[in-house]
């Protein structure tokens, strides 16, 4: 057991932090907030250094690096809440490509020329068992109906992963898994209160996919297993990039804290407040630990790697809303303005913690998972 | 990062866990000879401590001369978390052994160290920490107790309380003033004291739960006199030796209180599904939302327990480590907490479970509710949770100080 970074590990935190303090400063941030500007040169950065290419295999162009690292990444990334397509490419598009036949996308996905997304979600809800789009036999292929919503990028991406299941099946039974260019979908972009992390509705018209696009062949026994894999993967990134946000925030507040000055003396000095960062901090830590706990499991395919998940999602929540409120409450009013940084990361954390499931949907799971009864 | 331990370990564990199987106390033996408080130790437990020093197992870490092999960090840890899985205390006297002893070998003279460490490691005597009193509690600096040199002797007047195990214990590690003219933290000062020296009265302080066993005390001291060479370290430096000597083995308090904590929600969730059978679906989902919370809480402790041992065993610094006395306490609380409501008005009945004998004194026993009212031992003492708070804020986020 060693639950620090190796020195590659740290050395490659440092370089991303490095990295991303020149090429996503705060005002990018806030000129994409305010539709300024887009974030297409900072992506052009990420995809110079290579960045798309970590968690991608040798085989297919990549560095074979393990879900830690990705993870590192992504931590770095959501800190400094960076708009790319680095969380969504990386950690959902790729999970599902890894094991299947169409893995042309791998490589792309490697050189940097083809961005992704995985569309699961429907009515809110990432289980598997909720879907209820559909895949049906054609000729030379599949028809896909349905609705998926709250696809990550999804108005973007260049290729979406998508989970439909056979007509007439219900719970874990018939799921299958697809991979379609946007560019035969159709696709609504949701208007969000943090276009960091933008979300799209995918509009299923009976889409018409080759067998080429057959990522998991509808009702394979193994398709519980792999797209559950893939959502662990997804869902812990999420909990990781949440985390980084919250503890951005926590920074900031905590400084603010010692810099500001009332009743001549610094905020941070008196014991309410102290005692307010104190369990902000404990959040942070308890989420941080959890969510590198997930992460340790991907990496390595432990067997509590669904606890670790919903845990490590559940904590990142409950960090979330500690952080978020107290981070805004200890600002006063100067957090409330739109001009400070501050409501950047406090939206970038509160919609990471809704989507892939909030704290309670996956408590509600770790019950059934703790042979808690309904 | 990674889940497993290297070969080196296992095999290390292999070994403890093949000695112990030959070696440990059995538990009816335990059971039949119980520890009154941790100033006692029963015959079994005299023997076990003597058995584990002679086997270099008493304190890994430490040369054989001192009950141990020269074992890493990480053999330690492995080594607590199995003796705890084993529900087998290496000694029933926590602070003699934990704090006591190796403050001695840190600062003690040789003769204080023949005197009064060794036999705490062969188990021929048990210590007491006299720290806390009456006006110093949490602000332990401000302690009044007087030792006055006369000659070559001390005088010491005063009062301690809260004092762990004093009723059986043979000697105090006793704080005392020795410069009442010196700022606080400066005229402060270390002292053994025999506790049947003449002008020590002991009054048990019986707890809210299991009051015939009492371990907390008041200890009066009237015209105690001890030789001048009891004084332990130079004199007027006993505030750092505090120091240093409440961080000894703080790289590794956690791993048992995380233990007893996870020791807790196990049986929690084993009983869960009896306990909510009767409720109605809302209810239950209710008490299974509360019941999931502390097991996440539960994971997490270890969690950070781990990363902040990671940190200490690569030679950095750890804030974690500053974290879970706080954190393991609480959650420890509310397991015992949410288990007795979701129990109902069943809980309210007592003397249903024994206390086994096994565990440390001061790991919450017995019912459900008698667990979360003895709880708050561990959120009162060794520094409060508010306290806590306090040296987190200021020592690990650096706030400036009120």
């Amino acid at each position: 057991m060693d639950f620090e970074l190796t020195e590659d590990q740290l050395e490659l935190r440092d370089n991303a932090r490095s990295v991303l303090a020149g090429a996503c400063p705060p005002s990018l941030v806030r000129a994409v907030h305010e539709g300024r500007s887009t974030a297409d040169d900072l992506w052009a950065t990420l995809v110079g250094l290579g960045w798309p290419a970590l968690g991608v295999d040798e085989a297919h162009g990549g560095l074979g690096l393990g879900f830690l690292e990705v993870g590192v990444v992504v931590e770095e990334l959501g800190r400094v809440v960076a708009p790319t397509a680095f969380l969504a490419t990386a950690t959902q598009l790729v999970p599902m490509l890894r094991e299947s036949p169409a893995t042309d996308w791998l490589a792309a996905v490697a050189t940097g020329s083809c961005t992704g997304t995985l569309a699961v979600a429907e009515a809110g809800r990432w289980e598997p068992e909720a879907v209820a789009a559909t895949a049906r036999r054609t000729d030379d292929g599949w028809g896909l109906h349905g609705t998926k919503t709250h696809v990550l990028d999804g108005a973007t991406a260049d290729q979406i992963a998508i989970v439909a299941r056979l007509a007439g099946t219900g719970g874990s039974d018939g799921l299958g898994a697809f991979v379609v260019p946007r560019s035969a979908l159709s696709v609504q972009a949701t208007a969000v209160i943090d276009p960091t992390l933008p979300v799209a509705t995918v509009v299923l018209d009976d889409v018409e996919v080759d067998q080429s696009g057959v990522l998991i062949e509808p009702g394979d026994p193994d398709a519980p297993r792999r797209i559950g894999r893939a959502l662990e993967e997804a869902t812990t990134a999420m909990a990781l990039s949440t985390v980084a946000t919250c503890r951005s925030i926590f920074e900031t507040t905590l400084q603010y804290a010692k810099d500001r000055e009332q009743f001549g003396r610094p905020i941070g000095s008196f014991q309410a407040l102290k005692h307010r960062l104190a369990d902000v901090y404990l959040a942070v830590e308890r989420a941080s630990a959890l969510a590198y706990f997930a992460a340790l499991t991907i990496a390595e395919d432990d067997d509590r790697r669904a606890m670790a998940t919903s845990m490590a999602k559940a904590a990142a929540g409950d960090c979330q809303r500690l952080v978020a409120g107290d981070g805004l409450q200890l600002h006063g009013g100067v957090g409330f303005t739109w001009e400070n940084d501050l409501h950047l990361w406090l939206k970038r954390a509160k919609t990471g913690d809704l989507l892939f499931g909030t704290a309670a949907t996956h408590r509600a799971h770790l019950a059934r998972l703790l042979g808690l009864a309904a | 990062m990674r889940l497993r331990f290297d070969d080196s370990v296992e095999a290390f564990r292999a070994e403890l866990l093949d000695w112990l199987a030959t070696h440990r106390p059995t538990p009816e033996e335990m059971a039949a000879d119980p520890s009154l408080s941790t100033g006692h130790a029963p015959a079994w437990a005299r023997r076990w401590t003597r058995t584990m020093f002679d086997a270099g197992w008493l304190v890994p870490g430490w040369p054989p001369e001192l009950g141990g092999r020269n074992a890493g960090p990480i053999e330690t840890l492995v080594y607590i978390e199995e003796l705890a899985k084993a529900r087998v205390p290496r000694t029933t006297n926590v602070q003699g052994l934990g704090i006591v002893a190796p403050s001695i070998l840190d600062y003690g003279t040789p003769a204080q160290i023949r005197g009064y460490a060794m036999p705490i490691l062969r188990g021929e005597a048990t210590a007491c920490l006299g720290m806390s009193e009456p006006g110093a509690g949490s602000d332990l600096a401000s302690l009044s107790t007087r030792a006055v040199r006369d000659g070559d002797r001390f005088v010491i007047n005063g009062q301690k309380v809260w004092t762990s195990g004093a009723n059986y214990a043979d000697f105090c590690f006793l704080f005392c003033r020795t410069d009442p003219d010196a700022p606080k933290h400066k005229g402060i000062s270390i002292v053994l004291v025999p506790m049947d020296a003449p002008g020590i009265t002991v009054r048990p302080l019986p707890e809210i739960i299991r009051p015939e066993h009492p371990d907390l005390n008041e200890v009066f001291l009237t015209d105690v006199v001890v030789p001048a060479d009891h004084l332990v370290g130079e004199l007027n430096d006993g505030w750092a030796m505090a120091n240093g000597s409440l961080a000894h083995e703080r790289g590794m308090v956690w791993v048992s209180a995380v233990m007893g904590l996870e020791e807790a929600m196990e049986q929690l969730l084993q009983e869960a599904p009896g306990l909510t059978a009767s409720m109605s679906a809302p209810e239950r989902a209710v008490a299974n939302d509360q019941i999931v919370r502390l097991a996440i809480d539960t994971a997490a402790a270890r969690c950070l327990g781990y990363r902040g041992f990671a940190k200490l065993a690569r030679g950095g610094s750890a804030p974690e480590q500053a974290l879970m006395k706080v954190f393991a306490s609480e959650a420890r609380q509310r397991v015992a907490l949410v288990a007795a409501e979701i129990q109902g008005a069943d809980a309210l009945e007592v003397g249903t479970i024994e206390p086994d004998g096994h565990q440390s004194i001061d790991e919450p026993q017995g019912t459900w509710l008698e667990q979360y009212f003895h709880s708050f031992a561990n959120t009162i003492s060794a520094g409060t949770s508010e306290i806590q708070r306090n040296i987190i804020a200021e020592r690990v986020l650096g706030l400036p100080r009120g």
